[in-house]
C-alpha cells in the first residue's frame, strides 16, 4: 500500500509544484497586479483593443473550425471507406503533415503565399495578375495556416465515428432503393454526427489558444488572444492583465471541454 | 457410487477453513449475504451457482483478494479475516489462466518458487516435477501464447501447485475449453486431487461438472448459500426449489388442500408434506404406471421428443401442471402418442417435499 | 459494396483537400534552393548554399544538440514519472483515480498559451533560487517540456496497462510476490512496447515543442524549433527552408516506409 503510494505521488507532486501552484500564482497575480481587485478583469472585458482581439479570435476560430472540419470530413470519408489503395494515399496525405513541425508548415505557407512565393509566381506566369497580391500578414493567411494545422486533428474523431457506422445499415438503405446521395445525407451523415461534434469542439478548443501559426502568418497584423498575452508579457509588460486573460481563456476552454465530456457521457449512456 | 465413496474416504474430519457469517457488499449491492461454511482438509468443494450468485465473490474473499464487509474467516483455527492474499498462501487458478505471457512455461511455474527465494537447483527440480505431473514435458521453453487452451490450463495448474499450497482455489478453470477437452481436464483434476490430497475449492456454474468432481457442493444464489452437501444429497434431497431446479430437470407438483393427493388423485406423499407444499420428483424416477402400481397419477401426453436412445414425454396433469419423463426407446412398449391419456407412477421414497 | 464506396465527386473534393495539405510542404523545396538571402524562388540560379550553411553554421549544430538533450532527458523523466503513476494507479485503484488522472492530463487540454505563461512564471521564480532549473536554462526547458509531454506519456502507458489482464497481477500477488517483484517482473515486461512508444511520442513532441519553449527561453538555451522561429520572425531566412526540406524528407520516408510495411502485411494476411 505504502509502496504503491510511492509510485503514484511523484507525478502528482511534480505537477502540483510546477503546474498547479504556479497557475494559482497566476490567478493571484490577476487579482493583485498592478492594483488589487478586479481591475485587470475589467480591462480584459472592456478595453476596446482587447475586445477587438477577442472578437477577431472568435470569428477566425469559427471560420477555421468550419473549414478544417469540412475538409477533414471529405478526406476521412475516403480514408475510412475508400479502396485499399485510396486509403493508403489519403493516410499519407493526413499523416505526413501531421508529423511535420508546425514551424515548417507555417514556413511552407510563407513560401507559398508571400509576394515572391510560388502562388504569386504561378499567377503572374499565367498572366492572371500583373503585380503580386498580398496574401500573407493578414487574416486570410492565418485562416489558411491554422486550418492546415488542424485538419489532421479533426480527422481522428471523425474516423472513429465513421468506423463505427454499421456497414449493414448502409447496405440496407441501399437495398431499399435509396439513392447514393440520400444514403449519405439521411443515413451516413446523421450517424457520424457525434464525430462531427467532437471534431468541431476539439478544433475550436485547439484554435482558440493558438499562438505560433497566427503570429508567423499574421505578421503582427491580425493579433489573436494568445499573441496578445505574449505581447503583454514580453513587449508592454502588463502581467496582471495577461494573467487575467489567461484565467478567462482557461475558464472558456474548461467550459467547452465540460460540454464535450457531458455530451459524450450522454451518448455513452 | 464407488468413486463417491473413495472421495468420501479422502475427506478428513478436521475443519481447515471456516467462514462465519461472511458478507460482502459493493455499494448497495449485496454480493454475499451472511455465508457460514466449513471446509474440511483435503476435500474437493465446488461452489456452484448461476452468474452473479456470489460464488466467485466468496472465492475472492477466501483467497484474500477482497476484504469481507462483515464476518470472519478462519484458517486452521486462526483468524485470517484481515490477512492479505500472500499471507494465506493459497494457490489460485484464475479464469482465463492469468499466465505471464512474457515468461516460458518453465519460468511461469518457477515464478512462485523464485518469489519464495528457493535455491536454484531446488527450483529446477520442482519445475521438472510439476511439468511431468501435468504432462507438459517438451513444452518447457514455449511461451503461453504458443500453447493450446488445455495446455495453458495445465501450466496454470502446475504454477498454482508448484509451491505446495495447503488450499487450491479454482475460478471456473474450464469455462474457456471446448466440451471434449473439458471432460479430459476434469479427469486430470480428479487425479491431481487424489494424488496430492490438497484441499480444492472449485467455482463453476456447470452442474454436471460440480456433480462429477466434488466431494461436496455448496450452492449459491443471490449472494446466499442455499445448501451444502455431497453430490447425491444435493441432487436427490435438495433443500429448496432453487437447488432442485438448478441441479437438473425436475417435476414439481402442487399438493391438494387436503394434503392427501395431487390434482384430485389420492396417493401416498412423503411423510412431511403439508397442504401448501409441493412434491418434487426427478424425471428419471418417474415412469408410466402398470396396473399394480400403488401411485397412479392421470396425465395427458402433450408432446414426445425423440432423443435417440430415449424419448422425452411432456405431460400435463389434470390440474394443468407440466410433467416430464423419459422412456427407453429400446423397450417393447409402444410410446404413447400426443393426446393420449396415461398414468404415471414413482416410488414414494424418490419424491420429496419442497 | 462497391456502390457504397465514395464516388467521383468525393474523390475530386479529396484531391483538392490533399493538394491543400501537401502544397506548403512542396512549396518549401524550390525556396530552399534560392541563391539569395531572403525568401524567394530560384530564377534559374539553383544553389545549395542554404543546405551548406546548415552544416557550416555552428549555431544549427548547437541547437540540434540542445534539442536532442532536452528531448531525451524530458522524455525519459516523463515516461518514468508517468509509468510509476499509471502502474500505481492500476495496482491500487484508489478512490479518486479519475480525479488524479484528470489532474495529470491538465497540461494537455489547457490552452498552450496558458501553460506557457504558467511555466514562464514558475521558471522565473526558480531562477531566484538556482541556476540550473530556471528560465533560459537547459534544466528549465527540460522541466517545461516534461510538464507538457507527461500527459501524453500517461495516456499511452494507461492504454497499454488497460490491455493487461488484471488477474495476472492477482496471480503474482497470490504467490506472495512483493510490490517490486510485481512491478518489475510482471507488469513492466508486459507493457515494454507501450513504454517504448510513450518515449518516442514524448521525444517527438519535445522535439517539435515551440509554444512553451518561446516563453521559457531567450538567448542561452536555444532548441531547434526556437532557432527556426528566430529565423522566421525577423527576416525570413531560407536556411529554414533547407532545414524544413530535410525534416519533411525524414518524416515522409518514415511514414511511407511504415505504410508500405503495413500495406504489405495487410495484403499477405488479408
Amino acid at each position: 500500500m505504502r509502496a504503491l503510494l510511492c509510485l503514484i505521488c511523484p507525478l502528482l507532486l511534480f505537477l502540483g509544484c510546477s503546474y498547479l501552484l504556479p497557475f494559482l500564482g497566476i490567478m493571484q497575480l490577476s487579482f493583485t497586479d498592478p492594483v488589487p481587485g478586479i481591475d485587470q478583469y475589467r480591462h480584459v472585458l472592456s478595453d476596446p483593443l482587447t475586445q477587438s482581439v477577442i472578437w477577431r479570435t472568435i470569428r477566425l476560430c469559427v471560420i477555421v473550425t468550419v473549414v478544417s472540419v469540412s475538409c477533414a470530413y471529405v478526406i476521412t470519408l475516403l480514408w475510412v471507406r475508400g479502396s485499399p489503395m485510396v486509403r493508403l494515399l489519403t493516410e499519407l496525405c493526413i499523416m505526413i503533415p501531421f508529423w511535420i513541425s508546425v514551424l515548417s508548415r507555417a514556413f511552407g505557407w510563407l513560401s507559398m503565399l508571400s509576394n515572391r512565393g510560388l502562388l504569386n509566381k504561378w499567377l503572374q506566369n499565367l498572366g492572371l495578375i500583373d503585380s503580386a497580391i498580398q496574401m500573407t500578414r493578414n487574416e486570410f493567411a492565418v485562416v489558411v495556416g491554422m486550418s492546415h494545422y488542424l485538419i489532421p486533428f479533426a480527422v481522428f474523431p471523425l474516423a472513429t465515428a465513421m468506423r463505427n457506422v454499421d456497414e449493414r445499415v448502409l447496405t440496407a438503405a441501399d437495398g431499399m432503393g435509396a439513392s447514393r446521395l440520400r444514403v449519405f445525407w439521411q443515413v451516413f451523415l446523421p450517424m457520424t454526427a457525434s464525430g462531427i461534434m467532437g471534431a468541431t469542439l476539439l478544433v475550436f478548443v485547439f484554435s482558440i489558444g493558438f499562438y505560433v501559426t497566427p503570429a508567423l502568418l499574421g505578421g503582427g497584423q491580425s493579433v489573436l488572444i494568445a499573441e496578445l498575452i505574449y505581447l503583454w508579457i514580453f513587449q508592454i509588460p502588463q502581467w496582471g492583465v495577461a494573467a487575467a486573460m489567461s484565467v478567462v481563456l482557461m475558464i472558456a476552454v474548461g467550459g467547452i471541454l465540460y460540454l464535450l465530456m457531458r455530451r459524450y457521457g450522454e451518448m455513452a449512456k | 457410487m464407488q468413486t463417491g465413496m473413495k472421495k468420501e474416504a479422502l475427506v478428513s474430519d478436521t475443519t481447515q477453513i471456516e467462514a462465519r457469517s461472511v458478507s460482502k457488499t459493493f455499494g448497495k449491492f449485496h454480493a454475499l449475504r451472511d455465508v457460514s461454511l466449513k471446509i474440511a482438509e483435503g476435500e474437493f468443494l465446488s461452489l456452484l451457482g448461476p452468474s452473479g450468485s456470489g460464488k466467485t465473490t466468496f472465492l475472492t474473499l477466501l483467497g484474500g483478494y477482497e476484504p469481507a464487509t462483515r464476518g470472519q474467516l478462519f484458517l486452521e483455527g486462526q483468524d485470517m479475516t484481515n490477512w492479505p492474499a500472500k499471507q494465506r498462501g493459497f494457490g489460485m487458478v484464475f479464469q482465463g489462466y492469468a499466465l505471464f505471457p512474457h515468461l516460458t512455461v518453465a519460468e511461469n511455474i518457477a515464478f512462485p518458487l523464485k518469489v519464495q527465494k528457493r535455491g536454484k537447483a531446488a527450483i529446477a527440480d520442482r519445475v521438472a516435477q510439476m511439468v511431468e505431473m501435468v504432462g507438459l514435458s517438451g513444452h518447457e521453453t514455449k511461451k503461453p501464447g504458443a500453447l493450446s487452451g488445455g495446455q495453458q490450463q495445465r501450466v496454470a495448474l502446475a504454477r498454482a501447485l508448484a509451491y505446495e499450497p495447503k488450499v487450491l482455489l479454482l475460478d471456473e478453470p474450464f469455462s474457456a475449453l471446448d466440451k471434449n477437452l473439458r471432460g479430459q481436464m476434469q479427469e486430470e483434476l480428479r487425479r491431481l486431487h487424489r494424488d496430492l490430497g490438497t484441499t480444492f475449492v472449485f467455482v463453476t456454474h456447470d452442474q454436471e461438472e460440480a456433480l462429477a468432481l466434488s466431494s461436496r457442493i455448496a450452492i449459491f444464489n443471490h449472494g446466499e448459500l442455499q445448501q451444502v452437501g455431497t453430490p447425491d444429497t444435493v441432487y436427490e434431497r435438495p433443500a429448496n426449489r432453487f437447488t432442485a431446479e438448478f441441479l437438473g430437470d425436475i417435476n414439481i407438483l402442487s399438493v391438494d388442500d387436503s394434503a392427501r393427493g395431487i390434482a384430485g388423485t389420492a396417493l401416498e406423499l412423503p411423510a412431511n408434506v403439508r397442504s401448501f407444499d409441493h412434491v418434487a420428483i426427478r424425471p428419471e424416477h418417474m415412469r408410466l404406471a402398470d396396473a399394480g402400481d400403488a401411485i397412479q397419477l392421470p396425465a395427458t401426453v402433450r408432446d414426445r421428443v425423440y432423443l435417440g436412445s430415449k424419448s422425452r414425454l411432456l405431460l400435463e396433469t389434470r390440474a394443468g401442471e407440466d410433467l416430464m419423463l423419459y422412456l427407453d426407446n429400446g423397450g417393447a412398449l409402444q410410446a404413447p402418442e400426443p393426446g393420449a391419456d396415461i398414468r404415471v407412477t414413482w416410488e414414494t421414497g424418490d419424491s420429496f417435499a419442497l | 459494396m462497391n456502390r457504397l464506396r465514395p464516388g467521383l465527386f468525393a474523390k475530386l473534393l479529396t484531391c483538392v483537400v490533399a493538394l491543400f495539405l501537401l502544397m506548403p510542404l512542396i512549396a518549401v523545396v524550390p525556396v530552399s534552393f534560392t541563391s539569395r538571402r531572403y525568401l524567394s524562388l530560384p530564377n534559374g540560379d539553383w544553389s545549395w548554399r542554404h543546405y551548406i550553411s546548415l552544416f557550416e553554421d555552428p549555431d544549427w549544430g548547437t541547437s540540434l544538440l540542445t534539442s536532442i538533450q532536452v528531448g531525451v532527458l524530458a522524455s525519459l523523466l516523463a515516461v518514468l514519472l508517468a509509468s510509476a503513476f499509471c502502474i500505481g494507479l492500476w495496482m491500487l485503484r484508489p478512490r479518486f483515480a479519475g480525479l488524479m488522472t484528470g489532474f495529470v492530463l491538465l497540461p494537455m487540454v489547457a490552452p498552450p498559451v496558458v501553460s506557457s505563461l504558467t511555466l514562464y512564471f514558475f521558471l522565473n521564480k526558480l531562477a531566484q533560487w538556482n541556476n540550473l532549473v530556471a528560465y533560459d536554462k537547459l534544466g528549465g526547458v527540460v522541466l517545461a517540456h516534461m510538464v507538457m509531454i507527461v500527459p501524453y506519456a500517461v495516456v499511452v502507458v494507461m492504454v497499454s496497462l488497460s490491455q493487461l489482464d488484471r488477474r495476472m497481477d492477482l496471480a503474482a500477488q497470490s504467490m506472495g510476490a512483493s510490490v517490486p517483484t510485481r512491478v518489475f517482473q510482471v507488469i513492466l515486461p508486459n507493457i515494454r512496447f507501450g513504454l517504448i512508444g510513450a518515449f518516442f511520442l514524448c521525444f517527438l513532441l519535445s522535439w517539435d515543442e515551440i509554444g512553451v519553449t518561446l516563453f521559457v527561453t531567450s538567448v542561452e538555451t536555444i532548441t531547434l524549433p526556437r532557432r527556426m522561429w528566430m529565423g522566421l520572425r525577423d527576416n525570413v531566412d531560407p536556411s529554414i527552408a533547407a532545414l524544413s526540406v530535410v525534416l519533411i524528407c525524414v518524416v515522409t520516408l518514415a511514414i511511407v516506409a511504415r505504410a508500405a510495411l503495413q500495406f504489405r502485411k495487410a495484403r499477405q494476411t488479408g
